[in-house]
């Protein structure tokens, strides 16, 4: 790959930064995400849009080619040997430089568990403001508006930051990925000689995932499960029926809470977003923490007692019933029909 | 001795939280708050933490004296010394300004080996507190951790993200979140030190104790600002069927036959 070296002094200033999470050989998609809304927005204020990407070897990156048609405008690496593990306070460090350097405008991330880690240390060591797990972000009279769902029911909070960069973590899942015929511009950005690349971190070794990733995101139909189904035993049904279906069972965020299922089926702002062609809802009323992250899905069906509940009023097909005793009923009538 | 830390938050009790339709601001219906599910693990990682290796463990929990209950609860848990942070001008803290309190406080207590956090509390949940205290002391912080061990003078910690499991040696002192998952059991406090607890009382840091300036905390030291909340309002946009179960069930069946999944 060719690319221009440029020194950490000679920056560009006043962009808005992205963070390319470059991470065990891949790019995670999610930092393509983020770039379909700030690309609006950069555009807008006649800004540019740069990734910044922080790895050992530029070389083992698995999915170069999708780096090479992603919307930013630039991209620059910092590459060292020392990058090659996660480590909070040195990739912090790095950043807390290029903002130091280059004066950016915002810098976000996506809201990985990486990107969630960095971010506020980034933004603890410069005293800047920090929005979490953004879902929409939007000008308005040249300032940038964000918004996220918030505690309760249904409530949606608009936030600004007031201090410069204006940064904040985006939601993973939540945004499109675009790409472009045109390759961004390359840049490898030279630290000085004299910054420490020392961590207080050592990473030992790194496990890979004893247990199964679900497949939740990319599922055809989903059955979910929220606290109507009452206890953890109603819900574990859910995965009978998961299997005479064919899907994968989803969950709210109290029932993940509670200890029913894993965190990993939970759906919403704080969990997975969900596309599935059926979605089969019983008893979730529909906290907008969970709807954000299944209001895509193609056709929607809701199990509830409650006419009112905002998941029954957004479903294609709403079922006014107890949820527990229809789940019963359900698995024995598919059991029954095979 | 050593000290572990241990922030805890009250956090209010889930759907108590609603909007006011005309001052678009939150109104809480309750002012009960309950501890904050998530840092239930960082509370029994601390106690273990206690009973390996001999550690004093101090929690700190920032609130209106309506969270004294929660720390009572840690103690009866088997913490070791009570801090209720609490003073008008905390109210409204943003992350940071909440991190820059607790950093204070910390300073305080100073040495200390470890500060543990839950991952995230349920009401904000930005999971920002604990790199945020990481960076003002200029210590290690180490996220979504699942376990703890002390091994000469350092320390191992297993965390997780998206990748799996990675295993690292960090010097003290260092901040972790912990996994809500980690622990199959959470031991219940003693009865003796439920008993003990009643007789003792927090103790209180007010700003003027952390050499804070009331610029810096509450919503005059956040940066970031909530401009408006709003509830989503959702119309009826599909169909309401009620009945008996058996009819809803074929006309599921027959909702599902179309749609390919039967």
């Amino acid at each position: 790959m060719i690319f221009e070296e440029i020194k950490l002094e000679n920056l560009d200033k006043g962009n808005i930064l992205a963070f390319g999470e470059c991470y065990q050989k891949k790019i995670h998609p999610s930092s393509f995400e983020i770039l379909t809304p700030l690309k609006e927005i950069s555009q807008s204020l006649n800004k540019k849009l740069i990734l910044v990407c922080l790895t050992n070897l530029l070389e083992e990156i698995e999915n170069l080619e999708d780096l090479k048609k992603c919307i930013a405008d630039e991209i620059w690496f910092i590459l060292n040997p020392e990058l090659k593990n996660f480590k909070d306070d040195l990739w912090a460090q790095v950043l807390v430089e290029i903002i130091k350097n280059s004066e950016p405008y915002g810098f976000f991330f996506p809201a990985t568990i990486i990107g969630m880690s960095l971010a506020p240390r980034v933004a603890g060591t410069l005293g800047l403001g920090l929005c979490a797990h953004v879902n929409s972000l939007e000008l308005k009279n040249n300032q940038i508006i964000m918004a996220r769902p918030t505690y309760g029911e249904n409530i949606i909070a608009r936030l600004i930051s007031k201090s410069i960069p204006i940064m904040a973590t985006i939601s993973v899942g939540t945004f499109p990925i675009n790409y472009k015929d045109q390759q961004p511009l390359i840049k490898k950005i030279i630290f000085p000689q004299n910054f420490c690349w020392k961590s207080k971190l050592k990473v030992r070794k790194i496990l890979p995932f004893k247990k199964k990733v679900t497949k939740l995101s990319t599922a055809k139909i989903i059955v979910a499960g929220g606290r109507g189904l009452k206890n953890k035993e109603n819900f574990q049904k859910l995965f009978e029926l998961a299997k005479l279906l064919n899907a994968e069972v989803g969950a709210t965020r109290p029932v993940c809470y509670e200890g029913w299922t894993e965190e990993d089926r939970m759906i919403g702002i704080s969990g997975i977003t969900v596309r599935p062609k059926v979605y089969l809802g019983f008893g979730i009323s529909g906290a907008l923490q969970h709807m954000v992250g299944m209001e895509n899905s193609e056709f929607i069906i809701a199990v509830n007692t409650d006419k009112e509940a905002p998941l029954v009023k957004m479903a294609n097909v709403a079922f006014i019933t107890d949820a527990p005793t229809f789940l019963d009923l359900l698995i024995e009538k598919l059991k029954a029909l095979k | 001795m050593s000290k572990v830390i241990v922030c805890i938050k009250g956090v209010p009790v889930p759907g108590a939280t609603k909007v006011d339709p005309e001052t678009h601001t939150l109104k809480r219906e309750s002012l009960e708050l309950i501890l904050n599910p998530n840092d239930k693990s960082a509370l029994e990682m601390a106690i273990r933490l206690k009973e390996t290796y001999n550690f004093k463990v101090v929690v700190i929990s920032m609130g209106p004296p309506n969270v004294i209950p929660l720390l009572k609860y840690a103690y009866a848990l088997g913490c070791d010394e009570m801090i209720l942070l609490s003073d008008k001008a905390f109210a409204g803290s943003d992350t940071l300004a909440t991190s820059l309190i607790l950093a204070k406080t910390i300073q305080k207590l100073s040495p200390y080996s470890v500060i543990l956090t839950g991952l995230k509390s349920i009401d904000g949940e930005t999971a920002q507190v604990p790199p945020e205290i990481g960076a003002l002391l200029g210590i290690p912080s180490l996220t979504n951790v699942k376990k703890l061990l002390k091994e000469n003078d350092y320390w191992i910690a297993i965390r997780e993200n998206e990748y799996g499991e990675e295993e690292l040696e960090v010097s003290e002192p260092f901040v972790a979140s912990i996994n809500p998952h980690v622990f199959d059991y959470l031991k219940p406090p003693s009865l003796k030190r439920l008993l003990e607890v009643e007789k003792k009382e927090p103790t209180v840091f007010t700003i003027s104790d952390l050499d804070l300036d009331p610029q810096q905390v509450g919503l005059n030291g956040s940066l970031t600002q909530v401009i408006e909340v709003f509830e989503k309002k959702i119309e009826t946009k599909g169909t309401i069927i009620e009945g008996n179960p058996q009819e809803l069930i074929n006309k599921l069946i027959e909702i599902l036959k179309t749609k390919d999944v039967i």
